[in-house]
């Protein structure tokens, strides 16, 4: 499917992205203009704290934002050049799984208690390569071997696998096509901090060997700093800052970027204090007029409150939302 | 110093269809007043049931639990136990009752207790205890649903507070919430140590949590105690190996340049009628013969710094040091 022409242009490209719940307690928010752009086997990580709007985004992604009450109100995403907002739902089938695939939080529940794991992942090669059963399987053995499960128990079921052994079984099922893209929301949350590192080692591994771009959900930032080249920080469903990841943990700009690293207990430091963000995050239904983060930023001032800051590159590549960084005030 | 808490050889055995679940086996150690330990472990390890033995939730299977100087393993006043320990469950969403409001929920303990002479004095104390934990009074009425993470656990901390207790288990307090969230209730929870002198026992599966809070660190595995030392010398001389891997796999929010490290293969083995040997030794890059056949004991291998493993020592390099006064030493 992919032109040779294509290998120059980002393989994703997403556009002032807008996704809103329409409930009856009012228009929740989601996700207010995203805009980012994603190449080949490149890795970036999409933080923000709980309601940030990270997992609509990577839903809004794959078109599978439930509609209703979701709704995707406006933007642009394009996979290789295509647009895919729009695209008819058979069409979307076709993509999904193979050219672009979907890890899920929780290993316990995003696999199918009652067909056995070699059938999970000889599923979605059957469907997308179009081979017989036969091959199907043999490929998904092959698989399983690759993210470190025997053959040998492909016929068990989820239940008789552990939290990390089923997101291998996961990892495995979004591989099994060689998808270009995989979007991981929080495959390791669930997972002990070993067990974590073992799979992070695993996911590090197989994007290299098989060149694929990856979109990292997570409020992790030691996550973040172990397997990304880029991140981009969101708040309230803004991307507030975007650069590399030298960018953002060595020249951090944006009040809220500074204010999640200050709130994490390091084990390099001796701090006898950390120092939180006061406050909460705004509620969706009722954002404020400017700055989402202004309540909450320890260096807002009347302009924040006024109008929605402007996105500012503060060095190539490094995007910061914030009034801090207007032309006029430098 | 005086000791607060002090067990000895405590054991908590369930029966299961497949044999008995050695959840806590053989723990000691001892907390002293206005101090706080740190219990770390990952998922399976018997942290949880250690914090449920020691204030009486569970009941022992062997073993000694002094308060205060005083046996409380098998006393049947637990009530009057009560008010002098208490326990933060970790997830707010479920340790909440739904139908009560916090008013309700925070008033309750001081109802069962009469410590309280009048309603206004209830009232009085409530309104006192929503302040100490950073809960406006508007608050009062509303139920837990109408709530987020951080202000729910704000409520289960004024609830254990009401009784003024002497002893607080904190078990994973912040594991639910979100950085900058889980950095407000820790900064909460030293301010209120500083000012009222509690002791706690805070039990997390995150190292640097623990290193940020405690003064002393007891590292858990398969029911065992593995290491236990002061929080400054565990991390500077870590001598048990998987303390050393626990370490070696928490992803810090700091680029590393190499992206190298070693990992632990294989996960937790069952804790049911666990074989004799080292419990680590199925996962442990230095096992040798010994581990396999004889449990290794808890040692003083550097001042006040305790460690179970057979070749701590070699590993290490402290052998020539502890030589001289192993023998006396335990």
């Amino acid at each position: 499917m992919m032109k040779k022409n294509e290998q120059n242009e980002p393989l994703l490209s997403v556009r002032d992205l807008t996704i809103h719940y329409i409930t009856d307690d009012g228009v929740v928010r989601a996700v207010n203009g995203i805009s980012f752009d994603l190449n080949h086997g490149e890795t970036m990580g999409l933080v923000g704290e709980t309601g940030a709007g990270k997992t609509t985004a990577a839903l809004g992604l794959m078109q599978l934002v439930p509609d209703p009450p979701g709704k995707i109100v406006s933007g642009s995403v394009k996979f290789a050049g295509k647009e895919l907002i729009g695209l008819g739902k058979l069409r979307m089938r076709l993509f999904r799984g193979k050219e672009m695939s979907m890890i899920f939080q929780d290993p316990m529940t995003a696999l199918n208690p009652v067909i056995t794991v070699g059938e999970q992942v000889a599923e979605v090669i059957r469907i997308h390569n179009k081979v017989s059963v036969k091959e199907a399987v043999k490929q998904a053995a092959e698989m399983l071997e690759t993210v470190g499960i025997s053959s040998e128990r492909m016929g068990d079921y989820p239940h008789q696998f552990s939290g990390g052994m089923k997101q291998r079984v996961v990892i495995a099922i979004a591989l099994a096509c060689n998808p270009h893209l995989i979007i991981a929301d929080e495959p390791t949350t669930a997972l002990d901090v070993t067990i974590q590192a073992q799979v992070l080692e695993l996911m590090n591994r197989l994007q290299e060997k098989y060149n694929t771009a990856m979109l990292l959900i997570t409020h992790d930032l030691g996550v973040v700093a172990e397997i990304c080249d880029k991140v981009a920080i969101m708040y309230a469903g803004q991307i507030v800052e975007s650069g590399s990841l030298e960018d953002i943990y060595e020249d951090t700009r944006h009040p809220y970027t500074k204010g999640l690293f200050g709130s994490l207990p390091r084990l390099s430091s001796k701090l006898h204090r950390l120092s939180p963000i006061y406050g909460l995050m705004p509620d969706p239904t009722d954002l404020p007029k400017g700055c989402s983060f202004a309540p909450r930023c320890p260096n807002r001032c009347k302009a924040c409150e006024e109008r929605m800051p402007e996105n500012h590159e503060v060095s190539p590549g490094h995007f910061v939302r914030c009034v801090l960084y207007d032309a006029d005030r430098q | 110093m005086e000791k607060l808490i002090e067990v000895r050889d405590l054991k908590k055995y369930f029966k299961t269809p497949h044999g008995m679940l050695h959840a806590v086996d053989g723990v000691s150690f001892s907390i002293e007043k206005g101090h706080t330990l740190g219990v770390v472990g990952e998922s399976g390890c018997g942290k949880s049931t250690l914090g449920r033995l020691i204030i009486r939730l569970l009941d022992a299977t062997d073993g000694t639990i002094l308060f205060n100087g005083e046996d409380i393993t098998r006393i049947k006043q637990v009530k009057k136990l009560r008010r002098q320990m208490q326990i933060i469950f970790q997830d707010p969403y479920a340790s909440l009752n739904p139908r009560m409001s916090v008013r309700e929920t925070i008033a309750e303990p001081l109802t069962i207790h009469g410590v309280c002479r009048s309603h206004k004095e209830v009232e009085d104390r409530v309104a006192q205890l929503m302040e100490t934990v950073g809960l406006a009074e508007r608050f009062a009425d509303s139920y837990p649903h109408e709530l987020d993470g951080g202000r729910r656990q704000r409520i289960g901390i004024a609830r254990a507070l009401a009784l003024e207790p002497e002893f607080i288990v904190c078990d994973e307090p912040v594991s639910a919430l979100d950085v900058s969230i889980q950095a407000q209730i820790l900064n909460l929870m030293q301010d209120l140590q500083e000012q009222k002198g509690y002791t706690y026992m805070f039990i997390t599966h995150d190292l640097s949590v623990v290193k940020h809070i405690s003064n002393d660190i007891m590292v858990m595995y398969l029911g065992m105690v593995v290491e236990k030392s002061e929080t400054d010398e565990l991390f500077e001389n870590t001598l048990h190996p998987y303390t050393k891997a626990l370490l070696a796999a928490i992803p810090e929010p700091e680029i590393r340049r190499d992206r190298k490290r070693t990992l632990l293969t294989g996960e937790i083995t069952s804790p049911v009628d666990p074989a004799p040997g080292c419990r680590f030794a199925a996962r442990c890059p230095y096992a040798k013969e010994q581990c396999w056949k004889e449990t290794p004991a808890l040692e003083e291998m550097l001042p006040k710094h305790f460690v179970a493993c057979h070749f701590a020592r070699e590993i290490n390099g402290i052998m020539k040091e502890t030589e001289n006064e192993e023998k006396p030493a335990i």
